[in-house]
């Protein structure tokens, strides 16, 4: 079982697509940087299981925007503060929008018929939609055929979990973009002992960094291993 | 040379969470003037969350970056260019002085050229042209019904570009009933609902879609039942889109429904295989793209649904084809659509089939796979087969073991048998078409 490191530390790293460790995902980030720029398809559904960085793309399509001058929203359905619909309006007046966890409406009749009226809108204006979820459209538990419908419309792409030997390769290069180095025997030993879903080793890395700054000793295993210990 | 609130976005971008600055700070839209930074936010709802939870903070960079010249604004706006909606209210928001031609919202991509006529779409593809070319004489309202997907839109959209050729000046407005609703509302909130009527009264040809969305709102549909019945007063046009028949919509009133079925009611149904396959031949002959016929019905085959199904499949397959530069054969679009196609399987296999008819037809899954020869078994026994033969991947022996082990011929008969009834009974294509359509969904 995995087990929690004992630091207090919030995790804000910028999300862009520069800081994605792409493996077998370099199909998904170019048609999403072409969507952005407005030579691609103008909606693209992006699905695969939590923990891959569905919403890291999301972001960073909306950093790139940001860098060509686009306007761009980014929501994520999942946030409970967010439970008013009406979130939604004068959004088809920006240029990319990227609605992540769309599973978390499905059944919401308010939600989905706000979702279904934004696309409209959003679609005759000929601007980009970019949408997350854990499955395909045809399995989300959305009641509204005339929804599901147009999610299926657009460009779907699954994203792939990493390899193990990508995994240990994307925490080197996470480690790189940190400011520190780790070896492949750490990047495996925290492959084994912690837990495997990305956005967590990445808040882990980012703990590791504050906990060797603190002690000002290298990442080495039996450091790793002193900390373990230390864990409740 | 950076603006003040690009080192605003920097600094802020390092000290918020990335989920959190996508949402509330990157979408806010600067004017900069000398004394003041005017900050837009896209809604009331973004604007009051940045009010309340980042206003000091933005208000505090701008100081800093401005050496305390600069005052922050923050308001409801975009800088982006309108969208049709305001592009309505803006002229509802001004008196019509003549009658000239408004923006239509039609999109020019949709044409009867483009529109892949089939049996299933044949009906509401003629109804349409006769429209386009007697505009109010021929029929008025034509209603288009059926499940989503199926090309109502496109056909909508065909009417009015091609009333547009031939009448360059004619005011054509397209719109989704939503957006009727939100203008009436608006209009409503700006004491703007004379305008709003004559906006709409004036109109030579008024398309909306989906009206089933007029559901529940009573007050919309009131407005609507004398913008529509002005309009056909006038013998100006007037085409609906629905997902169901009219009568079958829960809270539409009667005296709508009656109206709306008035004109011509035609149905649009989920298109056969060859009519599937031809739209996907027809979509890539419009990018130069070649697809190989037997791609286009492997597709067609294994994508039973709906219109926009298949488009979304055909766009993974030519996205990874042009991304890995593989040419597009049966095997490269089975390893595209590897997740659709095992999603179908799951989705739509015999075992569902067989449930399906038995439970349409009122029978047990036992009495398809029985001995029995009796009519009321043996139709929905060859209905399910032939089902099974179209949208499954299984062989015919395969067909033919799952329906009590039956021999491959009798599968075979069976597909050719509902083939004719399909043409000469009209009750069995119905029925084929209903259990086809609750199967792909």
């Amino acid at each position: 079982m995995s087990k929690q490191l004992p630091l207090q530390f919030e995790f804000r790293a910028n999300q862009t697509f520069n800081d994605f460790f792409a493996g077998s995902n370099l199909e998904i980030i170019t048609h999403l940087q072409n969507s952005i720029k407005g030579a691609g398809e103008q909606q693209i559904f992006l699905w695969g299981d939590q923990g891959l960085g569905k919403s890291h793309l999301l972001q960073a399509a909306c950093h790139q925007a940001q860098s060509i001058k686009r306007s761009s929203f980014y929501l994520d359905l999942t946030n409970p503060t967010l439970a008013n619909s009406s979130i939604l309006k004068g959004l088809d007046t920006l240029d990319i929008v990227c609605l992540d966890n769309i599973d978390c409406i499905a059944g919401n009749n308010e939600w989905e018929i706000a979702v279904f009226n934004f696309f409209n809108r959003h679609r005759d204006s000929e601007r980009t939609l970019i949408v997350s979820a854990s499955c395909l459209p045809n399995e989300l538990a959305i009641q509204l055929p005339d929804l599901k419908t147009r999610l299926n419309w657009g460009l779907t792409l699954k994203l792939q979990p990493l390899a193990n030997h990508d995994r240990i390769t994307a925490l080197i290069f996470k480690a790189n973009q940190l400011g520190f180095e780790i070896s492949p025997q750490v990047g495996l030993f925290l492959l084994t002992h912690y837990d495997r879903d990305l956005s967590a080793l990445w808040r882990l890395l980012a703990q590791l960094d504050q906990a060797s700054l603190a002690a000002k000793r290298k990442l080495t295993i039996p450091f790793l291993k002193t900390i373990l210990d230390d864990a409740p | 040379m950076n603006s003040i609130w690009n080192n605003c976005l920097a600094k802020l971008e390092n000290e918020i969470s990335s989920s959190d600055f996508s949402t509330w700070i990157r979408p806010l839209q600067s004017i900069e003037s000398d004394s003041q930074i005017k900050l837009l936010a896209p809604n009331r709802f973004v604007l009051d969350w940045v009010k309340e939870h980042y206003f000091v903070k933005i208000e505090d960079s701008i100081r800093e970056f401005s050496n305390g010249t600069m005052d922050l604004n923050l308001e409801i706006g975009s800088k982006s260019s309108a969208t049709p909606a305001d592009a309505i209210v803006k002229k509802i928001s001004k008196p019509i002085e003549t009658k000239k031609v408004g923006p239509s919202f039609l999109n020019k991509a949709f044409t009867f050229d483009n529109f892949v006529e089939g049996k299933s779409n044949q009906l509401a593809r003629a109804a349409s042209l006769q429209v386009a070319e007697n505009i109010g004489r021929a029929y008025n309202p034509l209603l288009i019904y059926g499940s989503s997907g199926l090309g109502k839109t496109h056909l909508m959209h065909a009417i009015g570009n091609a009333i547009l050729v031939k009448n360059p000046s004619a005011t054509i407005v397209y719109l989704h009933s939503e957006k009727f609703v939100q203008d009436m509302v608006r209009a409503l909130q700006q004491n703007a609902i004379n305008t709003f009527k004559e906006y709409y009264r004036a109109i030579d040809v008024l398309l909306i879609d989906d009206i089933q969305f007029f559901a529940g709102k009573e007050r919309s549909q009131e407005e609507f039942f004398h913008t529509f019945n002005s309009l056909l007063d006038k013998k100006h046009q007037v085409v609906l889109t629905c997902d169901k028949y009219p009568k079958e919509i829960v809270g539409l009133e009667e005296r709508l429904k009656s109206r709306f079925g008035a004109g011509l009611p035609v149905s649009i149904e989920p298109p056969d295989m060859e009519t599937r396959a031809a739209i996907l031949m027809k979509k890539t002959a419009q990018s130069n793209i070649n697809l190989p016929q037997e791609v286009a019905f492997f597709i067609a085959k294994r994508i039973p649904s709906n219109v926009r199904d298949l488009e979304g499949a055909l766009r993974r397959v030519i996205a990874n084809a042009q991304f890995t530069g593989r040419d597009i054969t049966i095997e490269f679009t089975k390893e595209a659509l590897h997740d659709l196609i095992s999603l179908q399987d799951k989705l739509v296999n015999i075992d569902n089939i067989q449930k399906t008819v038995a439970d349409y037809f009122k029978i047990r899954v036992a009495d398809l796979l029985s001995k029995s020869r009796n009519q009321s078994v043996t139709r929905p026994r060859q209905i399910a087969m032939s089902l099974a033969r179209e949208l499954t991947p299984q062989g015919l022996c395969a067909i033919g073991d799952a329906f009590g082990g039956r021999d491959h011929t009798t599968v075979i008969n069976a597909c050719k048998k509902v083939e004719e009834l399909k043409k000469s009974d009209m009750k069995i294509a119905e029925d084929y078409e209903n259990i086809l359509r609750s199967l792909s969904h």
